[in-house]
């Protein structure tokens, strides 16, 4: 579904991207991994038409997207949650949903229906797919850090899409949060069949919901495999071993 | 001289030495804008005002000394220093609260202060036009190439505008003062780290900035008619001069005067009804095609 | 929707334009002048921060088009020779075009920028406006604009100008309530995260602010009915920054809230003017005030009082 090939991106010089190739296949769950400073985040700009890459392809469903702009993207059927709390502060939770909804309804030039009439069916059914119907009167800046994690991918899920791409989705909740949030992306998966590529530092949650995984260091690509291949391959061992932020068990 | 300049007629020539004293005025008040937008990341709006009461303190200062050379001299060391005075009044009451704020804001709070400082100086010296004569030393012109006339005092700018381009370069670049500052307009928590007080930093540079405002108001004061609104079309120019420059870039705002004045000048001759429009027209295709200014901006 | 200012709006409204569509009865002929300048400067505030409180765009010389509706206005009405309506259709139209182009021009970037090159881009037209004598009248603008004779008498001018403000009023309301506008607010917040879910940013801003020129024209062409003059400080930069006060001062994050800034300064200009020659000063000291104390405007504090007052209840 998704084929990236050596892609490459460097800024001031410096080689964030170097190099990295990865492909998912429809229905699978796909981690990258890698210590801090790896490039997944620039990763995902790439593929998700945020950043344009130096050089390197991007295919998705068999179609070239390589550079086109984020809205294009978005618009083939991928969507994405970001690493650092991305969402829009001065709206409620539901018109946070909405305002996604409308967007892949591509109704964002109807001037003179009234919004509140609009989409109400598949925000509410997305905002109960995730839990945070309760709370879909409150304004998103005054939510819980989990809570905006969690309305991150509902805004993600606005789009109906067919590919799912999750920046540390569990970055900063607590333990309970985490549970809940594994849960949603496993229903994500196998009720909406959507295909997930997401990054994690939680190693016990990589290895726990993802069919195969992605290394990454300094930008390249070290590896790419099953749980297993990655578990024994020596390489990560000492990218992780030998590196100073992360363990890998 | 005439083979030099064989191609270039007489009045074209002076045209440009009008733009060129123009643009020692702009780029002595836009340079002064830069540097505040550069190290204390404020629009100024209020920028305008120092200037404007830097040409009436020149009035007040040269009518003590008895209106003559000794009356311009004075006024040329006490005006910018006067205006010194309130902007270090104004920093310490209002702007060190200001830096952390949005870019809007700002904008509109210093639009908000040059409302106040002008009616301050209608408060002062009224609404009337007020007039500093050219000094003695200055007066009268001398020929040009084809006998065309020019004013000495403008002479005297042109001289002037290089000096302080110099005394900026050596502020900027080899005091220690202008290396702290630069350092602060990159990254100010790491100078305040290292234990140097910032605040006193971004005053300094403040007041250094308002200085140069008001000495471009005391320099233009005995070439126009001192009056009230005089900052408003100015301030425009220096803003519209420092972007194309290159926000907090002293030498953009150099290089945008130069372009502001000489398109004034020569575009009057192209098309006299509408020489004001050149120097905006050219601001718009600087932009167009450098949308972040000609030189390399500190922002 | 979710505004417990704006629960049960509706007869508020309409008690609201009753009493306006009265004020004639029992209002002098220059208070009717000054209730018509409000309406008007409102509306102009309305569509300014239609891209500014809404769109989150930088839009700092809104003035522009305010002195091109007016200009188109009374322009088309002196030297066409057609019918004078024609006119109040030129002079929004032409400032809705030009709201188009300085966009396309200016949208590449952002924020500060965006204002800054709008702010040249202004002023270029404004320093056409005042220097072309032969067309515009230059610096001394144009006075006594023929008008149709049912809109040449105050009153006239009145119930003209309150009935295009209200219709303008409802059409901005329906816009900001719409997908569009939903799309818009989404871009204000976060123009990152929009682009992520499938909206056009740029071209989306683009739209909306050649409907935020449209209607400023609109205001504009309404100046001409009140005053009937047009001059060039009109789209002097100081009246933009003026615009974007008053939205600030009435509120930026509620539709109403620049309504309310205009009535407010306009009336503070007209009192405060006749007590002293110091008004600049006065405004200036509100505006610190407002600035400082008053950061979501004069509605936008009403509108937390209220939402504290009925929890507490």
């Amino acid at each position: 579904m998704l084929e990236v090939t050596s892609l490459q991106k460097s800024f001031d010089g410096f080689k964030a991207v170097n190099n990295a190739s990865l492909s998912v296949k429809e229905g699978e769950v796909v981690a990258v991994i890698g210590p801090n400073g790896a490039g997944k985040t620039t990763l995902f700009n790439l593929i998700t038409g945020v950043l344009k890459p130096d050089g390197g392809k991007v295919f998705f469903k068999g179609e070239d997207i390589t550079g086109l702009p984020s809205y294009k993207v978005c618009r083939r059927g991928m969507s994405r949650s970001f690493q650092v709390v991305n969402v829009f502060p001065r709206l409620t939770v539901f018109e946070n949903v909405q305002v996604s909804v409308l967007a892949q309804q591509k109704k964002t030039w109807n001037l003179f229906a009234p919004s509140a009439k609009l989409a109400i069916g598949e925000t509410e059914r997305i905002l109960e797919n995730v839990g945070l119907v309760d709370i879909k009167d409150a304004t998103s800046a005054a939510l819980s850090h989990g809570e905006r994690k969690v309305l991150e991918i509902a805004i993600a899920l606005g789009g109906s899409p067919e590919f799912l791409i999750l920046d540390e989705p569990t970055a900063g909740m607590s333990p309970e949060e985490t549970t809940r949030c594994i849960d949603l992306i496993k229903q994500l998966k196998e009720k909406l069949g959507i295909t997930i590529l997401f990054c994690e530092h939680d190693m016990e949650i990589v290895f726990s919901i993802s069919d195969r995984i992605m290394v990454m260091v300094r930008g390249s690509t070290v590896i790419e495999g099953t749980c297993e291949d990655v578990r024994c391959c020596q390489e990560v061992q000492d990218a992780y071993l030998g590196g100073s932020d992360a363990c890998l068990m | 001289m005439e083979s030099i300049f064989g191609f270039i007629s007489p009045k074209i020539l002076s045209q440009i030495l009008v733009g060129l004293s123009r643009t020692v005025i702009l780029f002595i008040v836009s340079s002064g804008l830069s540097l505040i937008l550069g190290v204390l990341r404020i629009p100024n709006v209020a920028h305008g005002s120092l200037y404007m009461i830097g040409a009436f303190m020149a009035y007040t200062v040269s009518h003590l000394f008895g209106g003559g050379n000794m009356g311009f001299w004075m006024a040329l060391v006490l005006a910018p220093l006067g205006v010194a005075v309130v902007s270090f009044a104004a920093e310490r009451s209002l702007f060190q609260f200001l830096y952390e704020r949005e870019h809007l804001m700002l904008l509109l709070l210093t639009f908000a202060m040059s409302l106040v400082f002008g009616d301050l100086v209608k408060m002062i010296w009224g609404a009337e036009y007020r007039s500093v004569p050219v000094p003695s030393v200055f007066q009268g012109y001398i020929n040009l190439f084809g006998g065309l006339p020019f004013p000495i005092y403008s002479f005297f700018l042109l001289v002037i505008g290089p000096v302080i381009a110099i005394l900026l370069w050596l502020l900027t670049n080899k005091t220690k003062i202008g290396k702290i500052s630069r350092a602060a307009a990159v990254d100010r928590e790491m100078v305040g780290a290292v234990g140097i007080n910032v605040s006193w930093v971004f005053a300094t540079v403040f007041i250094i900035g308002c200085l140069l405002a008001g000495l471009g108001g005391v320099l233009v004061a005995p070439t126009v008619s001192v009056t009230l609104g005089m900052d408003h079309t100015l301030i425009m120019e220096a803003f519209l001069i420092v972007i194309m420059g290159g926000l907090g870039n002293v030498w953009g705002a150099l290089l945008g005067s130069l372009i502001f004045g000489l398109t004034q000048s020569l575009g009057i001759l192209v098309w006299p009804q509408f020489g004001i429009v050149f120097p905006y027209l050219a601001v718009v295709v600087v932009l167009l095609f450098r949308p972040t200014g000609l030189l390399r901006s500190t922002w | 929707m979710k505004n417990p200012l704006l629960r049960g709006k509706l007869p508020w409204v309409i008690a609201a334009l009753i009493v306006l569509f009265l004020l004639p009865l029992f209002l002098d002929r220059f208070y009717v002048y000054l209730a018509a300048i409000i309406l008007l400067t409102g509306l102009c505030a309305t569509s300014l921060n239609f891209v500014l409180g809404y769109g989150g765009v930088f839009q700092f010389h809104h003035a522009v088009f305010y002195g091109i509706g007016a200009y188109g206005t009374a322009l088309m009405i002196i030297k066409s020779g057609l019918s004078p309506w024609l006119g109040f259709v030129v002079g929004p139209v032409a400032a809705g075009i030009v709201g188009f182009v300085i966009g396309v021009i200016c949208i590449r970037l952002s924020k500060l920028y965006f204002g800054m090159l709008q702010i040249s881009l202004g002023s270029l037209v404004w320093a056409i406006v005042y220097r072309w004598y032969s067309f515009t009248g230059g610096d001394d603008g144009i006075h006594g604009v023929p008008l149709p004779d049912i809109i040449s008498s105050p009153n006239g001018a009145y119930y003209f100008t309150l009935t295009v403000t209200a219709l303008s009023m409802f059409v901005l309301y329906r816009m900001i309530r719409s997908p569009f506008g939903s799309a818009l607010q989404g871009i204000r917040d976060n123009p990152v995260r929009s682009e992520m879910i499938g909206v056009n940013v740029k071209l989306q801003q683009l739209i909306a602010l050649t409907i935020a020129g449209f209607f400023g024209g609109v205001a504009g062409s309404l100046f001409v009915v009140v005053d009937n003059t047009v001059f060039p400080d009109m789209m002097f930069w100081t009246l933009s920054l003026e615009l974007i006060i008053m939205c600030l001062l009435g509120g930026w994050f509620s539709f109403l809230g620049p309504m309310v800034g205009a009535g407010i300064i306009v009336l503070l200009r007209t009192y405060v003017s006749g007590l002293t020659v110091y008004w600049a000063f006065i405004l200036g000291i509100i505006m610190m005030l407002v600035i400082f104390f008053l950061p979501n405007g004069v509605l936008g504090y009403l509108d937390r009082f209220v939402k504290k007052k009925a929890r507490g209840g």
